[in-house]
């Protein structure tokens, strides 16, 4: 059930002018009630199986890194090729990701090294569950808390999720439009025939959930499919394609293309507000790498869509965040990989992120401040992170925000993580 | 056990292709006539045939579903567990192109060294003229002699077409024994696409999920613990005891990955009551579980790499040490997990949801969970269980297809699956639905229920597929006694050519 607007239309429609325009003074009044701007877009990407953000967002200022990863550690920077791009005396970026360090330059990209789920359990799926539904420890059923946020405005904002079948995250009450990952996603299939889709939709008249449900889908299908293919035909867009050829499902490889039917479809059509991306690909127990391996050749795909996201979302209030369940073991394992950990780097990309710089506490890698002796602590709650990219981009109140993470605190650690 | 003897039975086949062909022709009633004369008094048995036939296996082709006629669905369905369990005790039946995936273990191993070679020495060379990618090779097209570049590849599809003709040629694999091989390689799941894991698929299918299907639950897990291809993909191969000296004199030690994955997914479940320091000492106790290349099973326990210090999983103390039993208290420890009350009850939740309903009644996962402690894991038994509770045959109990339920029935239907174009097909419709044939990365297995598989677009490829596999098949008239009278109807307008596809396509169809 969508809740009421927190302030009437013309005042949010109002204060965003201003906002837009640049005054500062509305900032405090802005900061008390949610700053209301309709029109922004939430992008999230999830990287599925716990990326290892120690590899990302390199600590290379912290003598324990290279101890804790003899074999694993990124080089510190000295500026050459393969080592660790330096960002500052205590971070830097993984060379994979060079493609990032313009954005993080232009300043609008933002990371947070130690955020994530309070709940302290080691398991994928229970940790994604609980990053999914927004409630950290619960174990039950419940609606994705991107599907709430896409219910909590009349008309329902639209979400879109491109590759897995039915993410959590997005499940629940409010319609969403899922689109299968790589190029099947452009092909309207029998559909594109008339008198087939006639006979087609025949045995789909009915009132029943499957009939309403096929039905819909035909519906976006032969929409995304138009949308896509026409995006394709446009000449500038087709050097884009290079990743046609997407085998393995969920691979990371295929992110990009994902990213830009994301992009796409989100540009084409402007009531979709919300989207997730996933790759999977990212739990590296065993011989991950560091400047290359197979770790660094997932950051570079990473960096890959990232960039490509920057092109279709760099309107004011589009946001990407970029996080997964858990982080992985400080300490390299006995296979040159890392298991299970707690705390990880989370990243934050929008013109309205204040970025070039890290956010939040970081208390470094010596033993009596990890996690049970092991792990990256969760300093900042993941909710209370989307929830002040919320706040700051879709005008989100308290009253919002905590029907999307019933009982979370806000974190006013981070209150300079987006632009007034 | 299966042995290594794979002879196909090549008589066998075109026998049923004959018998198919015959009972097709006698069956030219036409579209508007609805039931046989010889059928069912009422809805509800054949409500009952279809959900026996679609859960205990993939659905009807034109034989069985005249066996479901002749005889009651409860006691076909009964029938089906001495049959599944005879028939998992011999070595399945495998075309002469994809025997390999049957091969002794060295010998998957040594074609596996043998691609590292080849591509290493091109690498050296910088040979830049040969297509390592194989795209010169037409897929599933295996009569050219087997390129050593190409090795897993090759295994990767060999063991796609087998399964794929193992779902839906039932005369060939018995439905049941499918499908419990299907239950048991997804709560023990290996994903293909991991490198040293992908010529050990098909093998760990065979040898693991289908042996053991019907057999004890700590048997197949014990099974699935030493095979190579559950090794490698949990990392256990590697995991040795910490200061273990490597290669160069580097120092290796433990990863935790297989046995976290024991306790939280294949056994226990994530709030079965062990914590991490459990998952620490678990992994200890494996230490030196890894692959045997030269191995007829394929595992080898390597004692110098193992832990002898003293251990203690979930307050079972393995004191080891002076004893030297290091590869035995691994398979204590694996026995001990079986034969938990919490894994009886995560099993047992799990099967009631693959073939009774996404949310099954609590005291028939309780019944369940009794049977499977009564009987020490005893699968059979369990399953007898099942199948004998009212719930399995509530009609009120539904199941949405997922996308391989809905593929192998539709391959069943038409008995497409000896073409490899219906096979590359059917791959690509499990890829685009999210669900790609061995192909789930991650160790918990695919979901089963309609929340995950009920989604708008989804729907529309189920019926792109089954137009197109429709427009080549068999006559399908076999189905129409199992759908609707708006289903009958509707396909009834349509001309001939679209018939089978619709059939497929419809509503009726997406249920088991």
């Amino acid at each position: 059930m969508p809740a009421p607007l927190q302030a009437p239309q013309i005042r949010r429609q109002f204060l965003t002018t201003l906002v837009a325009a640049g005054s500062a003074w509305a900032a405090p009044s802005l900061w008390a009630q949610g700053s209301p701007r309709s029109e922004g877009r939430l992008v999230l990407v999830f990287l599925r199986g716990a990326y290892d953000g120690l590899s990302a967002l390199v600590p290379h200022g912290d003598r324990n890194y290279t101890a804790l990863r003899p074999t694993i550690a990124l080089p510190t920077p000295d500026g050459t090729a393969q080592t660790t791009l330096r960002l500052d005396d205590s971070f830097g970026l993984h060379p994979a990701l060079a493609p990032l360090l313009p954005l993080w330059q232009l300043g609008v990209l933002a990371a947070i090294p130690a955020a994530g789920s309070p709940d302290a359990t080691r398991s994928h799926f229970d940790a994604q569950h609980h990053w999914e539904i927004g409630m950290p420890g619960h174990g039950g059923a419940a609606s994705g808390w991107m599907n709430t946020l896409a219910g909590l405005h009349t008309p329902t904002d639209g979400a879109l999720g491109v590759g897995e079948a039915n993410p959590q995250i997005l499940s629940g009450p409010a319609p969403v439009q899922l689109v299968p990952r790589g190029q099947a996603a452009t092909r309207q299939g029998v559909l594109g025939d008339a008198r087939t889709r006639d006979a087609v939709m025949k045995l789909y008249a009915g009132k029943d959930s499957l009939s309403q449900a096929f039905r819909a889908g035909a519906d976006s299908r032969m929409q995304t499919a138009q949308t896509l293919s026409a995006d394709m035909a446009d000449p500038s867009m087709a050097s884009k394609e290079m990743l046609a050829a997407n085998n393995g499902a969920g691979a990371v490889q295929g992110l990009q293309l994902d990213a830009q039917h994301l992009g796409t479809l989100m540009r084409q059509d402007r009531k979709l507000r919300l989207g997730f991306l996933s790759a999977g690909g990212w739990d590296t127990h065993a011989n991950q790498g560091a400047a290359t391996g197979a770790l660094a050749n997932n950051l570079g795909s990473l960096a890959a869509a990232l960039v490509q996201l920057r092109r279709d979302f760099s309107q004011p209030n589009d946001v990407v965040v970029v996080c997964s369940e858990f982080g992985r073991t400080s300490a390299e394992n006995g296979t040159r990989g890392t298991d299970h950990g707690h705390g990880n780097a989370l990243w934050l990309m929008g013109n309205r992120v204040q970025g070039g710089r890290w956010h939040g506490n970081w208390t470094g890698l010596a033993a009596g401040n990890l996690h049970e002796g092991r792990d990256l602590p969760v300093h900042h709650d993941f909710r209370a992170v989307f929830a002040q990219v919320l706040r700051s981009t879709q005008g989100l109140g308290h009253g919002d925000l905590d029907r999307l993470f019933p009982g979370f605190a806000w974190d006013s650690a981070l209150d300079g993580l987006m632009r007034a | 056990m299966p042995t290594d003897d794979t002879t196909t039975p090549p008589r066998r086949l075109a026998l049923q292709t004959l018998a198919l062909a015959a009972w097709a022709a006698g069956n030219s009633r036409t579209w508007a006539q609805t039931r046989t004369s010889a059928a069912p008094a009422s809805d509800a048995e054949w409500a009952d045939q279809w959900r026996a036939m679609s859960r205990l296996g993939y659905g009807p082709n034109a034989i069985l579903a005249q066996v479901l006629q002749a005889t009651s669905p409860r006691t076909w369905a009964l029938q089906q567990l001495d049959a599944a369990q005879c028939a998992s005790q011999q070595a399945p039946a495998l075309d002469a192109d994809v025997q390999d995936i049957n091969a002794p273990l060295p010998q998957i191993f040594e074609g596996a060294q043998r691609e590292r070679q080849a591509r290493a020495s091109i690498k050296a060379q910088g040979d830049t003229t040969k297509d390592t990618a194989d795209n010169t090779r037409q897929r599933l097209d295996f009569s050219a002699p087997a390129d050593p570049l190409y090795f897993n590849r090759t295994m990767i599809e060999k063991t796609a077409v087998w399964r794929l003709s193992a779902c839906s040629l039932p005369e060939q694999e018995n439905p049941l024994l499918a499908r419990m091989t299907e239950f048991w390689f997804n709560h023990l799941n290996v994903y293909i696409g991991k490198g040293p894991v992908r010529p050990f698929v098909g093998h760990y299918l065979i040898h693991v999920a289908r042996a053991h299907a019907l057999g004890k639950f700590e048997d197949l897990l014990l099974a699935s613990a030493r095979h190579p291809a559950m090794l490698h993909y949990l990392d256990q191969a590697q995991s040795v005891a910490n200061g273990t000296r490597g290669a160069q004199g580097s120092t290796r030690g433990l990863n935790e990955n297989y046995a976290r994955e024991l306790m939280e997914l294949h056994t226990l479940g994530v709030d079965g009551g062990y914590t991490q320091t459990d998952v620490r000492e678990l992994a200890r106790v494996l230490t030196g579980w890894t692959v045997g290349p030269n191995a007829a099973d394929g595992f080898r326990f390597a004692l110098r790499a193992h832990d002898t210090g003293s251990k203690k999983v979930m307050g079972h103390v393995y004191p080891d040490g002076f004893f030297n039993r290091g590869e035995q208290e691994g398979e204590d420890a694996i026995r001990m997990l079986a034969r938990h009350p919490n894994t009886a009850r995560r099993l047992s939740l799990r099967l009631a949801q693959f073939f009774v309903a996404d949310l099954p009644a609590p005291a028939l996962v309780k019944r369940l969970s009794q049977v499977f402690m009564d009987s020490g894991g005893d699968i059979r038994r369990w399953m007898q269980a099942l199948l004998e509770s009212g719930d399995f045959w509530d009609a009120s109990n539904r199941l949405f297809k997922t996308p391989m339920d809905f593929a192998c029935s539709a391959l069943t239907a038409t008995q497409a699956a000896p073409e490899r174009k219906s096979l590359l097909l059917t791959l690509g419709f499990l890829n685009g639905a999210g669900q790609p044939l061995h192909g789930w990365q991650t160790p918990d297995g695919y979901k089963t229920d309609a929340a995950t598989w009920m989604a708008p677009e989804a729907l529309t490829r189920r019926a792109d597929y089954a137009l197109q596999l429709g427009r080549q098949s068999v006559n399908l008239d076999f189905l129409l006694p199992y759908a609707s009278a708006a289903t009958r109807q509707a396909v009834a307008q349509e001309k001939p050519a679209l018939r089978n596809g619709l059939l497929l396509a419809s509503p009726d169809f997406m249920y088991k």
